[in-house]
């Protein structure tokens, strides 16, 4: 008999609702078991990786307070396992870069089937 | 208009005697229209242009701008300005000299905008290039371009900031300016106190960091875009504001004295202060006010120097 | 009043986001460094409720540069800035060598040039998310007062017309300026643009 596979946590952040719900509803339409959390700042997310401890974090840039770049940062720093999409509609070569050099995947806006599905490939490729 | 029907001239005759390059590039990127003038400055020939694709036909010199400009138009419908402000010279394309002189890379303006076929509606791009190397200004704006020596003919080398030649240029145009628009304009030289002791005491490495430091804190305080802060002599530094009232002005000198006082730079040998101050002059030209415009810079040196004898670390505003 | 709901907004304010992403790139590639644009608020003003206080716009001169759209709706869409801060972003972005008269003489051109690329990109933007294709004209640049655009705001197509005002933020090395982008539509071209947005949100809904 298989072992229970337990459905995986993805976090959404982004400070626009519009944004999260389109993202939510091209992630369960390729993975209806995820259970979806969503945050609209960056301390939010960094509140929320410590209490629900999420496998895979999509994080925007442009947001009040704290940029995306900077949360995804810290939470790298803190839980290295946590794998991070950065869905951003800043498209230059800089954020990019920085995504790449803090082992996160970059991906630009806007949200559409294909941008979801190379998330998703990122998230669940076995290293 | 009809298309080609006149009795004294025909459309081809029109798009190959306008002084000004004309391309129109269908959807697939082929070249379907390539005037004279663009075989002209070019070196290509219609004949070699026509049905090519736009993009091997300029040998992969395109710019990214241009490129923009092709796919706002074929896949948006959008038209687009490259101009010459912004970008020197998109397409290669040259300027014709008689005798000997060899061509030189012309300046360009260029705009692109969408034709739709009347029977298919697809989009095409009708590109219109024009030759923008007239005045004399244009020819200062492509010196700024060019990276290695016109910066360093302008700025300083050690502080990065501009140097006393480019103040100046810009001083005499300011001051033609002012006078013009009878608007103010507000000049402020600074001297850092007692330099050469703090070069004898800290070496002249730590004086040159100093030097640096004194200069970007400097520049920080300015707010308008059109500021300038330039260094005017060894431990000498000029600012130009225009548009300032003169409780502005003075405003500003204070924070340029105090801004620098807040480095706390360490300097035992000042019999000021502990650390490195600077004196300041200042002063302000009004238009319709007693006083040429000319005594300006004379004006704030003899301000800088009475701050000096005050005991230094201080403002002097000429009146 | 409410003319568009807060998802609508928010709908908005992204596509807006993803053009000042696509415009940002743009003026990076000519200046060769990093520049930061963005869309940090949006809101929709009946014609009757404009006034320089509710612009938002200080005292003094400002550079506009206007594309009017044609297509499934028609609309006029300004980019404004004040002329210290246009004279400012043209310095920046023709790299800060010039002097007081030479940036003059260039403004117009650079400016038309900004306030082109930042609109080609928002439309771009508009017809990639909301399926919206305009045609459009070349830009056109001109100095207005503070009264002289609410005039011709408040003025435009009587009763019934409404404007869309976008802020926006612009940093050029290092030094933060800021604008405003307008639209101004009458209400039937509001109604197809709500269309177009409706239609996107059903599909996340």
């Amino acid at each position: 008999m298989q072992a229970p596979i337990l459905p995986k946590n993805l976090l959404i952040v982004d400070d626009s609702k519009v944004s999260r719900m389109l993202i939510k509803a091209h992630i369960l339409a390729a993975q209806p078991d995820w259970i979806i959390h969503e945050a609209g700042t960056g301390d939010d997310a960094l509140r929320m990786v410590g209490e629900q401890a999420p496998d895979y974090c999509t994080m925007d840039v442009n947001m009040p307070g704290m940029l995306g770049t900077e949360a995804a940062e810290k939470i790298l720093g803190q839980y290295p396992a946590i794998r991070i999409v950065i869905f951003s509609a800043n498209i230059q070569e800089a954020v990019q870069s920085r995504a790449q050099q803090m082992g996160a995947l970059f991906v630009s806006k806007p949200v559409t089937g294909k941008t979801i599905s190379q998330a998703i490939s990122y998230f669940t490729e076995t290293v | 208009m009809s298309s080609n029907v006149s009795h004294e001239f025909s459309t081809a005759q029109v798009v190959n005697n306008v002084n000004l390059g004309l391309i129109v590039v269908a959807q697939e990127l082929q070249v379907v229209l390539w005037n004279d003038w663009m075989s002209r400055h070019s070196g290509i020939v219609r004949e070699q242009a026509l049905q090519q694709n736009i993009v091997t036909l300029f040998g992969g010199q395109l710019t990214p701008g241009f490129l923009r400009g092709l796919n706002n138009a074929l896949n948006y419908g959008l038209p687009s300005l490259l101009s010459s402000a912004l970008h020197r010279s998109p397409l290669p394309l040259y300027v014709e000299h008689d005798g000997s002189k060899a061509a030189s890379r012309m300046p360009q303006s260029i705009i692109m905008s969408v034709l739709h076929s009347a029977e298919t509606g697809a989009p095409s791009c009708l590109i219109q290039v024009s030759d923008s190397s007239t005045s004399v200004k244009r020819e200062k704006m492509l010196m700024s371009h060019s990276d290695a020596f016109k910066r360093d003919a302008i700025t300083d080398a050690l502080t990065g900031i501009y140097n006393r030649r480019f103040f100046d240029e810009n001083y005499l145009l300011a001051v033609r300016h002012a006078s013009r628009h009878r608007s103010k304009l507000s000049l402020f030289m600074i001297d850092i106190d007692y330099f050469k002791p703090y070069n004898d005491r800290y070496g002249h490495i730590q004086g040159d960091k100093t030097l640096q430091l004194v200069a970007s804190t400097l520049r920080a305080q300015m707010r308008h875009p059109l500021d300038i802060c330039a260094r005017y002599g060894g431990e000498e530094f000029i600012l130009l504001s225009p548009g300032l009232a003169e409780e502005q002005a003075t405003g500003l000198a204070e924070r340029l004295r105090s801004s620098i006082a807040e480095l706390a730079i360490p300097h035992e040998t000042s019999p000021t202060a502990t650390h490195v101050t600077v004196s300041v002059g200042v002063q302000t030209w009004i238009p319709d006010q007693a006083g040429e415009i000319s005594s300006l810079l004379k004006g704030v040196d003899e301000a800088m120097y009475h701050a000096k004898k005050l005991g230094r670390n201080q403002v002097v505003v000429k009146k | 009043m409410n003319v568009l709901s807060e998802m609508e907004i928010d709908a908005l304010t992204e596509v807006f986001n993803v053009g000042a992403g696509r415009a940002a790139l743009t003026l990076s590639e000519i200046i060769g460094e990093e520049v930061m644009l963005s869309v940090p608020s949006l809101k929709v003003l009946n014609a009757s409720e404009v006034s320089p206080a509710v612009l938002a716009v200080r005292d003094g001169q400002f550079a506009t540069v206007s594309q009017m759209f044609t297509g499934p709706f028609n609309a006029e869409a300004v980019l404004l800035f004040t002329e210290n801060y246009a004279l400012e972003i043209v310095r920046e972005m023709m790299g800060s060598q010039m002097s007081i008269d030479d940036l003059a003489e260039f403004e117009q051109e650079a400016m038309s040039e900004l306030g082109n690329i930042i609109l080609n990109a928002s439309l771009s933007a508009m017809a990639d998310m909301l399926g919206i294709t305009l045609n459009s004209s070349l830009p056109h640049y001109s100095i207005s007062s503070r009264q002289d655009i609410a005039d011709r705001f408040a003025g435009n197509g009587g009763d019934g017309s409404y404007i869309l005002v976008l802020h926006i933020d612009l940093v050029l090395q290092k030094h933060h300026t800021e604008g405003h982008l307008i639209f101004l539509l009458s209400s039937t071209s509001l109604n197809k643009l709500i269309a177009h947005v409706q239609r996107y949100l059903d599909t996340i809904l």
